[in-house]
């Protein structure tokens, strides 16, 4: 076996909520038999930008924010891989914020982890997007599940709390599952504590709420899933669990018609194409 | 042009309000004059807006090939007085103007009293005859056909050739414009004079009329390039709707972003997959996109970028050419990484610096731009045909999964003379590697040793050494003895190529350097002004950016910039003026 790269072990505070986030990660991708070398992990930039260091797969760190339209570049070009996206709040809902609503709207099949603190915790504890619980008098939060469910295209919605490791395994399981079968984007945001600038685990803990285990609930209605999750807020309470999937067409399936051809993998040598092009070229002729 | 039996170069322009359709016209006469084997260079003015405003279209057709517009328009038609009002100064004396008079008369205060003018209500009599006011082009071919004295068969022909896509219903009433079009023009006052125009019929090989941004794509395709991402802004819009066209069928994807970020960041994702991939924008979006370069240089992603420049600031004026981005080219991104900028001066060299360019991105695994600017991207131009055998994708150093197995150890970043690491692209078995933009070791793990700080410096840096010797060379032309030298690069290259035939005509002697790499500064370019007295750098824009360049790069005080930034070409007898003034003047200072 050639030596390679191999994981490092994370650099996070002892406490940090990411860990169960890159446990979960790992988990999924050994459930569902992924194998390493066909397996992407790409990530944004801040503490949870660090994941891709720590899980045995091919790796990319991307610019703050732009995780999302990099790893969609990577999806369409070799839709083979499984390709799975993290990243922070900040990096997620602040300066990538733009590329979260077109990512719904497109539903490629990548996994998506957001990993919400409520703060910015490499640059040491400013607010992010999702701090209203710090000061609630000023801003209201951004809430990424109301934001895909509000996006026709979007396929797979789940929140989990990095403090409730067997939910959160199960969800991310269902989400590399749904984009395995190419069924679109799955976004699961995952409730991620800062022990260190933002410890939210006691407050968190007792706000959790599995919508799964409530009597009747539909994860395939986007009407019932807008209604519970935003019942729920009401109450305080953070829904989590599957809040929504559905059967929208995944983006790459839109590239899949006759003639797309791996992008990646696409034998390029002058003698197969020289045809097309000299056919192209007449167009000109002049 | 003077008017004699013969014309074998003249410039024509057609204007109107945007919208009205005038500009078809310029179809029919650019059949016309291909095939009387003609070269021709079309330039397109029109304001970024769809209807409204002037539009106009302007076209060169030579006996020569010529890569810019002529000194002065021999023939205009105008659909109304705006357009003449404007383009009063720039006619040529004997120049003919065909007028739509169909709202009123033409003022012709501004208009040289040699100038002649024939007035036809187009419209009016478009409409009322064929109750079609778009009819009108196909009149005013009419009338200049009849000018031209070409006589009405070879003109129907190039007319319906043009509209052979139109239903027999209206092919017909255009044709029928057309004839009265002629038959205006032999009842004009002006027939007491003739029609002193004759056109020449010359045979040349076949061509292909293609503008830069097409060229550039093809280019692209022809290299391999299988993924195009990029988010629409004129210049450069050409680029992806060609790709989205093409693409497709050859089993690529030309996708639309949405926005520059995006776009850059979604061919990085690409790119690292091996798939050859580019993206395009015009200079406000090449800003935003700074960011994901030095990522493409600090991460080592192949990619090629093009730059269809607008003229600035900011937004600036979208449909105006410029070369002010020369600098930002060159360095935007933070910090230092590898990187290199091309410039190619018509859409034969876009063809093939597009491929160049696709193939040296995966040589050195990083940002290769590609610089145009508006005239270059959006003027079409014969060209001879696109030499296709000679574009061969290359690959870059890359590992498979056979001789990946017979490493002991396989790390992406290796330190090696070359710079370039051999990469195993996502998928391959056993080459799992870290892709990153922070400094990092062999293996893609972030450090900041400054011992393997600087070794990452110097093995990147040396990449750039590893392709000098297949770098677009220059084009040079001119009197090779001369001690005058002219430099120029995109949209300056006919124009000093033109500029240099004349002055050595007029006994200024000169020769010209039209510069292909503009990053790094060849040593050629170097010796070119060290072997000169002195050598103007020609450029569109107001600092002088590409003369500041070469000052740095191997100019000892010699350069003189020469620099216009109202988003109108340089004249070609402007310069010559400029230069031979300039001359005249220093060959006084030497003799004082
Ligand atoms: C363009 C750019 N702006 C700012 C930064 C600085 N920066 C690094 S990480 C970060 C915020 C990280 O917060 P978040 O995404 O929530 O991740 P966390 O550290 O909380 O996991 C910022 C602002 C940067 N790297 N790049
Ligand atoms: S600062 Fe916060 S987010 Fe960063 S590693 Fe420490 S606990 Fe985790
Ligand atoms: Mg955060």
């Amino acid at each position: 076996m050639t030596i390679t790269f191999t994981p490092s072990h994370p650099i996070w505070c002892a406490g940090c909520g990411h860990f169960g986030v890159k446990n979960a990660i790992v988990n999924a991708l050994a459930a569902i038999d992924q194998p390493a070398h066909d397996t992407m992990v790409l990530a944004g930039i801040g503490c949870s930008g660090t994941i891709q260091n720590n899980i045995d797969s091919y790796g990319y760190h991307a610019l703050h924010g732009r995780v999302l339209p990099t790893a969609l570049g990577v999806k369409l070009a070799n839709p083979d891989l499984m390709v799975i996206a993290a990243g922070g709040d900040g990096d997620g809902y602040a300066i990538g914020a733009g590329h979260l609503v077109h990512a719904f709207k497109r539903n490629p099949s990548v996994v998506y982890v957001l990993m919400n603190n409520g703060i910015y915790g490499l640059t040491k504890g400013q607010r992010s997007p999702t701090a209203e619980q710090i000061d609630p008098t000023t801003e209201r939060s951004i809430d990424g599940i109301s934001l895909g469910l509000s996006i026709p295209g979007s396929s797979f919605l789940a929140r989990a709390y990095s403090g409730a490791a067997d939910q959160l395994n199960a969800v991310m399981v269902a989400a590399l599952q749904h984009a395995a079968a190419g069924r679109g984007f799955a976004f699961v945001e995952v409730m991620s504590p800062c022990v260190t600038y933002n410890d939210t685990y006691a407050d968190w803990s007792g706000r959790v709420t599995d919508v799964t285990a409530m009597e009747g609930y539909d994860p395939t209605s986007r009407i019932a899933a807008f209604s519970t999750v935003h019942t729920l807020a009401e109450q305080g309470r953070i829904p989590t669990g599957l809040i929504y999937q559905s059967d929208a067409p995944s983006y790459e399936s839109a590239w899949k018609k006759e003639g797309f051809n791996v992008p990646a993998r696409i034998d390029v040598s002058r003698s197969i194409h020289q045809n097309s092009y000299s056919s192209i070229m007449e167009k000109y002729a002049f | 042009m003077t008017i004699s039996a013969k014309l074998d170069d003249l410039t024509i322009m057609v204007a109107g309000q945007g919208g009205d359709g005038s500009l078809t016209v310029m179809n029919v006469l650019s059949e016309l004059f291909g095939r009387r084997g003609y070269h021709l260079y079309k330039s397109r003015n029109v304001a970024s807006r769809i209807k409204g405003g002037i539009a106009a279209a302007q076209m060169r057709a030579s006996v020569i090939s010529r890569g810019c517009t002529g000194d002065q328009i021999d023939l205009v038609v105008a659909f109304d007085q705006e357009a003449v009002t404007n383009v009063g100064a720039d006619l040529s004396p004997d120049a003919v103007v065909v007028f739509d008079s169909s709202d009123k008369p033409l003022d012709r205060r501004n208009l040289a009293d040699s100038v002649r003018v024939i007035e036809i209500p187009f419209g009016r009599y478009a409409v009322r005859d064929l109750r079609r006011d778009l009819f009108k082009n196909s009149m005013s071919f009419g009338v200049i056909s009849q000018l031209m004295n070409i006589d009405q068969d070879e003109a129907e022909d190039c007319l319906r050739h043009t509209l052979h896509r139109l239903p027999e219903r209206v092919l017909l009433p255009n044709i029928d414009s057309f004839a009265d079009g002629r038959k205006f023009a032999l009842a004009d006052k002006i027939a007491s004079g003739g029609y002193p125009w004759h056109l020449e019929r010359v045979t040349r090989a076949k061509h292909l009329m293609i503008n830069g941004n097409d060229a550039i794509a093809f280019g692209f395709m022809a290299a391999g390039g299988r993924f195009f991402c990029g988010y629409p802004i004129t210049p450069a819009t050409e680029i992806l709707e060609w790709l989205q066209k093409h693409l497709p069928a050859m089993g690529g994807v030309a996708m639309q972003a949405e926005d520059e970020l995006a776009a850059i960041n979604i061919a990085l994702g690409a790119a690292m997959t091996g798939v050859r991939t580019m993206t395009a924008t015009s200079s406000p979006g090449f800003s935003l996109m700074a960011e994901g370069i030095s990522h493409s240089g600090s991460a080592e992603i192949p990619l090629v970028i093009t730059n269809s420049q607008r003229a600035g600031p900011s937004t600036g004026m979208p449909t105006k050419p410029e070369q002010s981005d020369i600098a930002m080219m060159i360095h935007c991104g933070n910090g230092e990484f590898p990187r290199v900028v091309l410039a190619p001066g018509d859409p034969g060299d876009c063809f093939k610096i597009g491929a160049a360019a696709t193939n040296l991105a995966q040589r050195i695994q990083g940002p290769v731009i590609i610089a145009v600017d508006q005239a270059v991207a959006q003027d079409a131009r014969s060209v001879t045909p696109f030499d296709l055998e000679a574009v061969e994708p290359h690959d870059g150093a890359r590992m498979s999964e056979d001789a990946l197995q017979a490493m002991a150890t396989y790390r992406r970043y290796e330190l090696n003379p070359s710079g370039v690491s051999p990469w195993a692209v996502p998928g391959t078995k056993g080459g799992m590697s870290l892709v990153t933009g922070n400094e990092r070791n062999e293996w893609g793990l972030v450090t900041t040793v400054p011992a393997k700080r600087r070794e990452m410096m110097e093995k990147r840096a040396a990449k750039i050494d590893h392709v000098r010797a297949d770098l677009p060379k220059g084009i040079r032309g001119g009197d090779r003895a001369a001690r005058v030298g002219i430099i120029g690069c995109g949209m300056q290259s006919g124009v000093i190529a033109e500029a240099s035939e004349r002055l050595n005509a007029r006994g200024t002697p000169v020769q010209y350097l039209q510069v292909r790499t503009l990053w790094p500064v060849l040593d050629e370019t170097a010796e070119f002004i060290r072997s000169c007295d002195h050598v103007y750098v020609v450029e569109h824009n107001g600092e002088g950016q590409l003369a500041h360049l070469l000052d740095g790069h191997g100019a000892f005080g010699n350069l003189r910039s020469l620099t216009k930034n109202d988003g109108v070409p340089f004249r070609c007898a402007d310069l010559v003026r400029h230069i031979a003034t300039f001359e005249a003047n220093t060959m006084h200072g030497d003799a004082a």
